[in-house]
């Protein structure tokens, strides 16, 4: 028996998890630098640069591209399958169900825009490197900004959440009082990385 | 000033075929004390007739102990599945609006078909193989504890409430659901029921078992048992990953 399915699923939940979760982590750290001002964003993403091109590229394609492509198909997929309830079964969890999936639609669409327009249009075609002016630009549009703070709010949310549900998937947190605890932790974890966002991201409009 | 009398007001969804087209009718009967939605429909069928006075067909619906054991008069009540026997007047908002399970065919009216979590049994193997080339003497010792465990489980009288409320059960999806998954442990965790985990544990993890589920954990909320379903199937999501590792370096 090869149970394609099970390991599908559970490849799935570990990329986003592992890999994805990293990618995001890594979004917040850089982006957190602007709190410092332009002069040390953009020394942090100078020295970003620093990595040779095909190495730098490699990561990009194997734990950027790969994982969210594989995560976004696969989580279509799924998320298809499922036909939200909350209306009737309005319980703490099932909110959080359906809001992963909600989340992940409004993320579908919103990285091909982040990383359609900024990685593959502006820095891939046209050129134009990655900078705390270029970010400035970007978001000075107080309706991009908008758009880009739900981005990041759903990304965290999705993540946080994705933590929760991947302790009951590989059946780490077992019982009710575990979940409860893992929950908790998890949502705390949200708020506060919902913080750090909206302090860097508020750091573009002063 | 006549005293008017109390009436509790009904809306059933009704439908006349298992292909036919679902449409709503409102039926009032007397109040009385204690009463519960299984006396009511009863009541209904006595005098058929809805509350602009058309005399219709009696509803049709399930149910058998009338003390929440059978399972069969699980529907949806104000939007939640639960038992009819056991749903009380007194505690529903009024009009009490009664639909069938719709993650099931309907075969008439509130009559639902659950064949379906069946033939999920039978493809988790849910029973203890007794027959073999071994000799029966006395049965097995089982452990006190595990035995409470499996007594909780096997209170499950597969009434598909937590089908019906789980969001990633019905047609646009093949998961078999909370409770048929669940059985497989029940079985896993018998004395000689545990010499074919291997082949529950590999039904488990074939396409609608248990990787389909979300973690929306709706079926624990309303199991009329009181089963702790999620805390097995997080225990079933442990046993097997363990058994997709033997399965990929035992081999």
């Amino acid at each position: 028996m090869i149970n394609t399915t099970f390991y599908l699923r559970r490849l799935h939940s570990l990329c986003g998890l592992v890999l994805l979760g990293g990618v995001l982590i890594e979004h917040l750290l850089t982006n957190a630098t602007a709190l410092g001002g332009p002069e040390v964003f953009n020394a942090g993403l100078e020295a970003m640069e620093q990595i040779p091109k095909p190495i730098f590229l490699a990561i990009e394609v194997c734990l950027y591209a790969v994982p969210i492509l594989f995560h976004a198909i696969y989580g279509v997929y799924i998320a298809l399958q499922a036909k939200n309830n909350q209306g009737n079964y309005g319980y703490n969890k099932n909110w959080k169900f359906t809001l992963q999936r909600w989340t992940a639609w409004y993320l579908v669409a919103f990285l091909i825009w982040h990383v359609g327009y900024l990685r593959i249009f502006l820095k891939g075609i046209n050129g134009v490197p990655i900078s705390y002016e270029l970010v400035l630009s970007v978001v000075s549009n107080p309706i991009v900004w908008v758009l880009y703070v739900v981005g990041m709010f759903a990304a965290i949310f999705h993540f946080c959440n994705g933590i929760t549900t991947f302790c009951m998937t590989w059946g780490i947190a077992k019982g009710p009082r575990s979940q409860s605890v893992v929950d908790k932790m998890a949502m705390g974890l949200c708020a506060a990385m919902c913080l750090v966002t909206l302090a860097f991201m508020g750091s573009y409009l002063a | 000033m006549a005293e008017q009398k109390k009436t509790v007001k009904f809306i059933i969804e009704r439908q006349d075929s298992p292909t036919s087209k679902p449409y709503t009718q409102e039926f009032e009967i007397p109040y009385r004390p204690a009463l519960n939605v299984v006396a009511s429909l009863m009541e209904i069928q006595k005098n058929p007739v809805t509350t602009s006075g058309e005399r219709v067909a009696p509803v049709t619906w399930e149910c058998n102990c009338l003390e929440k054991v059978c399972g069969a008069c699980m529907m949806v009540i104000n939007g939640r599945a639960r038992q009819a026997c056991c749903a009380l007047i007194d505690e529903l908002e009024q009009p009490i609006r009664l639909q069938p399970a719709r993650t099931f065919p309907v075969i008439r009216d509130l009559l639902i078909d659950r064949s379906v979590m069946f033939e999920s049994l039978k493809r988790v193997q849910a029973w203890v193989e007794i027959d073999g080339t071994w000799e029966v003497k006395d049965a097995p010792i089982q452990n006190p504890y595990t035995a409470t465990t499996a007594y909780e489980i096997s209170h499950c009288m597969t009434c598909g409430c937590c089908l019906e409320a789980c969001p990633n059960v019905g047609p646009q999806s093949d998961f078999i659901g909370a409770s048929p998954t669940v059985q497989a442990y029940l079985f896993n965790l018998h004395p000689l029921g545990k010499f074919d985990k291997e082949k529950r544990l590999n039904a488990l993890m074939g396409k609608g078992g248990i990787t389909s589920c979300g973690n929306s954990q709706n079926c624990v909320e309303v199991c009329p048992k009181n089963i702790k379903l999620t805390t097995y199937l997080a225990q079933l999501n442990r046993d097997v990953n363990k058994q997709a590792l033997k399965n990929m370096f035992n081999k």
